[in-house]
C-alpha cells in the first residue's frame, strides 16, 4: 500500500485542488482525505506494508492520457517501438497512450489491433490502446470492419497521416462508427492545398523560400468535417488543431451542439513559424507551426474549452532522417518525454494556463471522450498517477532519453518541473526520472 | 578589410561592406579575365569541388572557369537527378567531401537551406550556387556588378524585377542585396507568383507591370518555369506574355534608357521578346562574363589566403 502525505492533489474530475493524503491499495485508489493519521492508515492497510511518500510541495494528478502518439510498430522499429514508446510515455507522465494506425502495415484489421494491444501489455508500462484506420489500407475508400476491431480493443478510428479526401467516405465513416460508439479522428488536411509544402505559408516561409502550406489546408477540412458530423450526428474528434480559423469554426459548431472534440499539440502552443530555422529540421512538423496569432487563438481555445484536450502527436524519427536539408526531412517532433514539462515551463509557470486545466485537458477529457479507464483519482479508480515536482531540474540530454528518437526541440534545454514518480495501476514504473 | 567568412550562403545576412569588398575584388578579376592569357598561379594546389544536384550549364561552367583561371584544381561530382530517397544522403556526401580534403565546395541543390546544411558539416568553405527557392547569392552579386558597371552608384536607382518571384532564388537574393545598397526595388508578377508573403522581403510589390515601369533604371525578367502552368499558377504563356513579357513597346514606359537583365536561360517570346533580348540595352551576355569575375572574386576571397592579386 502507498500513502502519499500532504500532496497537492489536482483532480478536476472531482474538483479537488488542495493538499490531501492519498492511499493506494491493490492497484486502485483507496481513499483521498484532507489528512490521515497513522491509526487510520494501518487500519486500512489490513496488515499490508505501507510505503510512505512525503508529498509536500509536489503535485499528484491522474496519469496523463495521450490520444495521439506514433509508436511506429509494426514496421518502423528503427524510429520507435511499443516498448520504447511506452517507456518514454511513463517517463514523461503518461499512463495511457493511444497508438496511431499509420504503421507498416497500417492497423486496419482486428488481428493487427490485437497485436498492438498485446505488445503494449507485454511491454508493461503505459496502457497502450490501438487506434484502427478508418479505411482499408488507409486508401480512403472502403471502411474497415469497425465493429470487429472494437471487439479487438480499438479505441478510435483514424487515417491520421493521410486525410480522407473523399467527403462521402468521411460521411459514411461518421455514420458507420455509430455502431461502435467510438470517435472518428480527422487528420484535418486538404491534400491539394497542402501540396508539397514544408511549413505554414506566411512571411517566414516567403523569406526563407520554403514552400508554404496555407492555414486553409487545415481549416477547410475542419469546416467540412464539422458539417458532416452535424448532419450525421456522428462522433468526431479533430486532431492537432493549429489555426485560429479552425478554433473559430469549432467554437461555433460546439455552440450548435455538434458532437465534436478537438486536440492541440504542445508545440503549437509554444512555438510559431518564426522560430523555424532553415538549417534545423527539428521544428518541421505537420500541421506546421502557425503564426503568433494562431498560437494565441489556440491557447484561448484551450482555456475556454473549445479545444478539449492536449495531445503530443509524438512523432519519432531517426537522426539520419532528420539530419537532412529541410525539404527532405520527415515531419514530426518526438515529445512524450518532454511535453508535460514543456507545457509546465512555457504555459503554466508564466500563468497562461492553470495546472488544473492542463490535467483536465490531458487526462480527464481524453478519458471521457474515448471512454477510457483513468482520468480520475476517485476511490476505486485504477491508480494511474503522476507525482510532479515543480522544483526538480533536469537538462534534456540524448543519453537520458528512453525513446529511440532524439528529434525534440528541447535537447540541451534545462527544465524545472518534472514528473518524478509515475504509477500504472498502483505499480511504480518511474521513480526519480528513471523508468523502472 | 580582411575577409572573415568561411562560406557564401546568402545575401540576406551579408553586410554592405562585404558586398562592396566582393564587387571591388571582382573588378580586378574582370581585368584578369579580359587578358589574352588568363591563368594565374594564385590558387595552385587548392581544390574546388562542384557539387550540382540540379542540372545547370552556365552556373557550373562559370564556377569551373573561375576556379581554373585562378589556378585551382576543379572537380565536378556528378550527382544523378535521382529522388531524395535514393542514393547517398547529403550528410554522407558531405562527410566524403570532408575526407577528400577539398578546400572549397560549390553546391547547387533543389532544397532551400541545403548550402547552409553543408556548410555546418564541412571545415571547407561553401559557396551557394542556388538552394531551392531560397538564395542564389552569386547571381545577385553579378547582377549588381553589371548594374554598377553601366549606372555607377546604385543608391536611389529603381529596379523592377518581374516574373515568378515566389519560386525565384534570384529575386530573393537580388531583393536583399539591392535594398542594402539603397536601391528602390519593385517586384512584379501575377498574385499567384507574387503572393502576399513575399512582403517579407521588405520591398514594393505590384501585379501591374505597366504601372511599375515608369522611372525604372533596370528591368530584370525572371525565367518562367513552363511547368508552372500545369500546376495552375497561370493560365497560359500567351496571357503571361501579354501581361508580363518585356517588349520594346512596353519598355518605353520607363521613359529612360533602361537596362535589361535576365539570369538565363531565356524563354524568348515568353518573358522577353527577341528584339529586347538582342537589343543594346540587354546586358545578358555581359552578365555571363561578369558572373565569372564575381565567382573568381569569391573563390579568391574564401581560399586565396594571403596572396594578393588585387593590389
Amino acid at each position: 500500500m502507498w500513502w502519499l502525505k500532504e500532496v497537492a492533489v489536482i483532480d478536476p474530475s472531482q474538483t479537488i485542488s488542495s493538499p490531501c493524503d492519498v492511499l493506494i491499495k491493490d492497484g486502485k485508489v483507496l481513499d483521498i482525505a484532507s489528512s490521515l493519521t497513522e491509526v487510520d492508515v494501518s487500519a486500512k492497510a489490513q496488515g499490508e506494508a505501507v510505503e510512505t511518500i512525503e508529498g509536500k510541495g509536489k503535485f499528484l494528478f491522474p496519469g496523463l492520457i495521450d490520444v495521439h502518439t506514433h509508436l511506429r510498430e509494426p514496421g518502423q522499429e528503427e524510429k520507435e517501438d511499443i516498448l520504447s514508446g511506452s517507456r518514454a510515455a511513463v517517463r514523461g507522465g503518461f499512463t495511457t497512450i493511444l497508438a496511431m494506425a499509420n504503421t507498416q502495415p497500417v492497423i486496419d484489421k482486428r488481428a493487427l489491433i490485437e497485436f498492438v494491444r498485446l505488445q503494449g501489455e507485454r511491454a508493461g508500462y503505459a496502457h497502450v490502446l490501438p487506434i484502427g484506420t478508418v479505411t482499408k489500407g488507409m486508401q480512403g475508400s472502403e471502411l474497415v470492419e469497425m465493429a470487429d476491431m472494437k471487439e479487438g480493443g480499438a479505441a478510435a478510428f483514424s487515417d491520421d497521416g493521410k486525410n480522407i479526401q473523399n467527403a462521402e467516405v468521411m460521411r459514411l465513416a461518421l455514420e458507420y462508427a455509430k455502431l461502435t460508439g467510438l470517435p472518428i479522428i480527422s487528420h484535418c488536411e486538404d491534400k491539394d492545398l497542402a501540396g508539397d509544402g514544408l511549413m505554414r505559408r506566411g512571411l517566414a516561409s516567403g523569406r526563407m523560400g520554403l514552400r508554404g502550406i496555407p492555414g486553409s489546408a487545415e481549416s477547410v477540412i475542419v469546416g467540412r468535417d464539422l458539417i458532416l458530423a452535424e448532419e450525421t450526428r456522428g462522433k468526431l474528434h479533430l486532431a492537432h488543431i493549429s489555426t485560429a480559423e479552425s478554433v473559430d469554426l469549432i467554437r461555433k459548431a460546439k455552440a450548435r451542439g455538434v458532437d465534436v472534440t478537438a486536440e492541440v499539440n504542445p508545440h503549437h502552443l509554444i512555438f510559431c513559424d518564426e522560430d523555424i530555422k532553415l538549417n534545423d529540421t527539428v521544428l518541421k512538423v505537420n500541421p506546421p507551426l502557425g503564426s503568433k496569432e494562431d498560437r494565441e487563438a489556440l491557447i484561448e481555445g484551450l482555456k475556454d474549452g473549445t479545444i478539449d484536450m492536449i495531445a503530443t502527436d509524438h512523432a519519432p524519427h531517426t537522426q539520419a532522417e532528420k539530419t537532412r536539408p529541410f525539404a527532405e526531412a520527415p515531419f514530426g517532433i518526438a515529445s512524450l518525454e518532454t511535453a508535460l514539462s514543456a507545457v509546465w515551463q512555457h504555459l503554466v509557470v508564466p500563468g497562461r494556463l492553470s495546472l488544473d486545466r492542463v490535467v483536465e485537458a490531458w487526462s480527464v477529457s481524453p478519458a471521457k471522450r474515448f471512454g477510457l479507464n483513468g482520468g480520475t483519482l476517485k476511490p476505486g479508480a485504477p491508480a494511474d498517477m503522476v507525482l510532479f515536482d515543480p522544483d526538480y531540474k533536469e537538462v534534456i540530454k540524448p543519453a537520458n532519453l528512453v525513446s529511440k528518437a532524439r528529434n525534440t526541440p528541447f535537447l540541451g534545454k534545462s527544465f524545472q518541473g518534472l514528473p518524478v514518480m509515475v504509477w500504472v495501476e498502483g505499480r511504480l514504473v518511474q521513480k526519480d526520472r528513471m523508468v523502472l | 578589410m580582411k575577409w572573415q567568412r568561411k562560406d557564401i550562403l546568402g545575401i540576406e545576412d551579408m553586410s554592405v561592406e562585404e558586398i562592396r569588398q566582393i564587387l571591388h575584388t571582382a573588378k580586378a578579376m574582370k581585368g584578369i579575365l579580359m587578358r589574352p592569357i588568363k591563368k594565374l598561379p594564385t590558387l595552385k594546389g587548392k581544390s574546388v569541388v562542384n557539387l550540382f544536384y540540379e542540372s545547370s550549364t552556365r552556373t557550373r561552367t562559370s564556377f569551373e572557369m573561375a576556379g581554373k583561371v585562378l589556378g585551382a584544381d576543379t572537380t565536378s561530382i556528378a550527382v544523378a537527378q535521382s529522388s531524395v530517397n535514393k542514393g547517398e544522403s547529403l550528410y554522407d556526401t558531405a562527410k566524403t567531401i570532408q575526407a577528400l580534403r577539398a578546400d572549397l565546395v560549390i553546391i547547387r541543390h533543389q532544397s532551400s537551406g541545403a548550402a547552409s546544411f553543408l556548410a555546418d558539416i564541412l571545415d571547407a568553405g561553401v559557396i551557394n550556387a542556388g538552394d531551392g527557392q531560397h538564395e542564389h547569392p552569386t547571381q545577385a552579386l553579378l547582377d549588381i556588378f553589371t548594374m554598377e558597371e553601366r549606372l555607377g552608384d546604385l543608391e536611389g536607382k529603381n529596379v523592377v524585377i518581374v516574373g515568378d518571384v515566389l519560386h525565384s532564388r534570384v529575386a530573393r537574393s537580388n531583393a536583399w542585396g539591392l535594398q542594402k545598397l539603397g536601391v528602390n526595388v519593385t517586384l512584379v508578377g501575377p498574385p499567384t507568383l507574387l503572393p502576399v508573403e513575399m512582403a517579407s522581403l521588405g520591398v514594393k510589390m505590384s501585379h501591374d507591370l505597366n504601372s511599375a515601369l515608369p522611372g525604372a533604371d533596370v528591368v530584370m525578367a525572371l525565367r518562367l518555369q513552363l511547368e508552372r502552368q500545369k500546376s495552375g499558377l497561370f493560365p497560359s504563356l500567351r496571357e503571361y506574355s501579354q501581361l508580363y513579357g518585356l517588349t520594346t513597346e512596353r519598355l518605353k514606359k520607363t521613359q529612360k534608357q533602361s537596362i535589361v537583365l535576365h539570369p538565363g536561360p531565356m524563354n524568348r517570346g515568353v518573358e522577353i521578346s527577341d528584339d529586347v533580348a538582342d537589343s543594346v540595352d540587354a546586358l545578358i551576355e555581359r552578365q555571363v562574363t561578369n558572373g565569372v569575375a564575381i565567382r573568381m572574386a569569391l573563390i579568391y576571397l574564401l581560399i586565396g589566403g594571403s596572396s594578393n592579386v588585387v593590389a
